[in-house]
C-alpha cells in the first residue's frame, strides 16, 4: 500500500516534540512499534512513520496529556472501545459544523441511517469511513453505497473488537473486506489494494475532531 | 486480583523450581526456575537461571543471572553478570557489572558502573553510566544521557592498550536524545537538543538543535544545526 511517510526529523520539526518525548511515548506504548519503519537513507539508517497516522496520534497525545497521565493515556489508546464514546450522539448539523462528514456524504447516506436526527458513534464512524474514501476520490458513489451497507450490516459482528477494512480492485471490479486486526492479507498479482482503514484510525481521526 | 495470599518460592542450594505467580521469590545458590515467573519481590544470589519470562515489582540480585525470555521490573538493583535473551523493561535500574540484552532495553532510569551490550534499541528516560570496558548498543534513544569513564587502574590502562576489547568506550550506530553528555563514545550519528561531545569521542555526524560543545580531543566528522 502506498502511504505517505514522514521522517523522524521532519516529524519532530513539524510537531515541536523532542527525541526524548518520542522515545518516552514509544516506551509507554503510545505509539505502536509497527509505525517505526526503518529505511536506509543517505545518512545511514533512518526511521520513518506513516505520516497521516503519526501526526494525528501526536496531536491527540498532546491534546490529552494535560488531563491524563501517560499510563492512563496508553490504556486509552490501546483500547479502542474505551475511548470510543458509546453514548455519543451527534446531529447532522454538528457533523457538518465540526467538519466530520461532508455534506455530499451526509445527504446521500444520512437518511439511510438516521431514524431520528441523531447519529450514534458507530454510525458516525461508518460515515467517516465512507466520507474519507469518497473525498480522496478512491471510490465512486455506487461503491460507497455498497461499502456503507456492508459496514452497517457487519461491524456489529466484531463485538467491539478492532477491525480493518480492505478495499481492493481487480479488473475494474471492486471488493470490500472486513477483517479482525491484526490481519495480514496477501493478494494475487492483478489485485490492487486501493485503501486500508482500521477502526483505530477512524476513531482516532474522529476523536481529534471532537476534542 | 484475588485476596488469597500468594505463596513464596524459596530455593537454596543446587535446585530447581517451577514458575508461577508468587509473593516473594528468594533464590540462593545454583538455581533454575522453569517457566514464567511473576512475583512481588525477587531476591537472587548466586548462579540463577530463569527459563522463561520473569516479572517483578522489586528485584535484587547478585551474581550471575540468565533470563531466557523478557525481564520486567519496577525497580532493580543488580551486581554481577546478567544475560537476557529477549527484552529488558523496567522503571528504575541500578546496575553494576556486565549486562547483555539480546533484544531491546526500555528503562526510565538507568545508572551504574560497568559494561552493557544491547543488541537492539536502548530506550531510556535518564541514563547515567560509568564505563569500565567496551559497551555496545545498536541504537540509543533517551531524554538525558551521561556517559563517563570510570577511574580505571593502571593495569587496566596497560591492558587496554594491548587488547582492544578492554578499551573503555561506548560503540553505537546512533544516539538520539534531548540532553547528551558523552565521553569515549564512538557513534555514526548523534542527534540531540543540547549535545556535549567530551574527550575520546569519535562521531561521524552531529545534528543539534540548541547547543553543541566539542572537546578538543574529540573527533567529529560533520556538524549540522537543525531547526532553521
Amino acid at each position: 500500500m502506498e502511504e505517505d511517510l514522514i521522517s523522524k526529523k521532519e516529524l519532530l520539526e513539524l510537531t515541536g516534540i523532542s527525541y526524548g518525548q518520542l522515545y518516552r511515548w514509544k516506551r509507554k506504548q503510545l505509539i505502536p512499534e509497527e509505525w517505526f519503519i526503518r529505511k536506509s537513507a543517505f545518512t545511514g539508517q533512518e526511521t520513518f512513520f506513516p505520516k497521516e497516522r503519526i501526526l494525528r496520534r501526536v496531536h491527540n497525545i498532546i491534546n490529552m496529556k494535560g488531563d491524563l497521565s501517560l499510563d492512563e493515556l496508553a490504556e486509552k489508546l490501546a483500547d479502542t472501545t474505551s475511548y470510543a464514546h458509546p453514548h455519543l450522539s451527534l446531529s447532522a448539523a454538528q457533523l457538518l459544523e465540526r467538519n466530520i462528514v461532508s455534506l455530499t456524504t451526509l445527504n446521500r447516506f444520512g437518511d439511510a441511517t438516521a431514524g431520528g436526527k441523531k447519529y450514534t458513534f458507530e454510525q458516525v464512524v461508518h460515515l467517516v469511513a465512507v466520507d474519507g474514501l469518497l473525498s480522496k476520490g478512491e471510490m465512486n458513489l455506487d461503491e460507497a453505497d455498497g461499502l456503507f451497507r456492508t459496514l452497517t450490516k457487519n461491524t456489529a459482528k466484531f463485538a467491539g473488537k478492532n477491525w480493518e477494512l480492505f478495499f481492493i480492485r481487480k479488473m475494474g471490479a471492486s471488493f470490500f473486506l472486513l477483517a479482525a486486526t491484526p490481519a495480514d492479507l496477501i493478494f494475487d498479482d492483478g489485485t490492487r489494494l486501493v485503501s486500508r482503514l482500521s477502526l483505530t484510525d477512524l476513531v482516532e481521526q474522529l476523536n481529534g475532531k471532537l476534542n | 486480583m484475588n485476596k488469597q495470599p500468594l505463596p513464596d518460592l524459596q530455593l537454596t542450594g543446587i535446585t530447581g523450581g517451577a514458575g508461577g505467580i508468587y509473593d516473594n521469590v528468594i533464590l540462593e545458590g545454583v538455581c533454575k526456575v522453569n517457566g514464567a515467573v511473576r512475583a512481588q519481590v525477587i531476591k537472587a544470589n548466586g548462579v540463577i537461571t530463569f527459563n522463561g519470562d520473569a516479572t517483578a515489582e522489586e528485584m535484587q540480585a547478585n551474581g550471575k543471572l540468565k533470563v531466557s525470555g523478557t525481564l520486567q521490573f519496577g525497580s532493580m538493583e543488580f551486581d554481577g553478570m546478567m544475560t537476557i535473551d529477549r527484552d529488558l523493561r523496567g522503571e528504575n535500574c541500578i546496575l553494576n557489572g556486565m549486562l547483555t540484552i539480546k533484544g531491546d532495553g526500555e528503562l526510565e532510569n538507568l545508572s551504574g558502573e560497568g559494561v552493557f551490550t544491547v543488541s537492539g534499541l536502548l530506550s531510556a528516560g535518564h541514563v547515567d553510566y560509568r564505563l569500565q570496558g567496551q559497551a555496545k548498543a545498536g541504537e540509543i534513544g533517551v531524554e538525558t544521557l551521561v556517559i563517563r569513564k570510570a577511574g580505571g587502574s593502571l593495569w587496566n590502562k596497560l591492558a587496554s592498550g594491548l587488547i582492544p576489547k578492554l578499551r573503555t568506550e561506548l560503540i553505537t550506530r546512533s544516539i538520539e536524545g534531548d540532553v547528551l553528555d558523552l565521553e569515549f563514545t564512538t557513534a555514526d550519528v548523534v542527534r540531540g537538543g543540547i549535545v556535549k561531545i567530551g574527550q575520546g569521542c569519535r562521531i561521524g555526524r552531529v545534528e543539534y538543535l540548541t547547543e553543541l560543545s566539542v572537546h578538543p580531543d574529540a573527533s567529529v566528522g560533520k556538524v549540522e544545526k537543525g531547526g532553521e
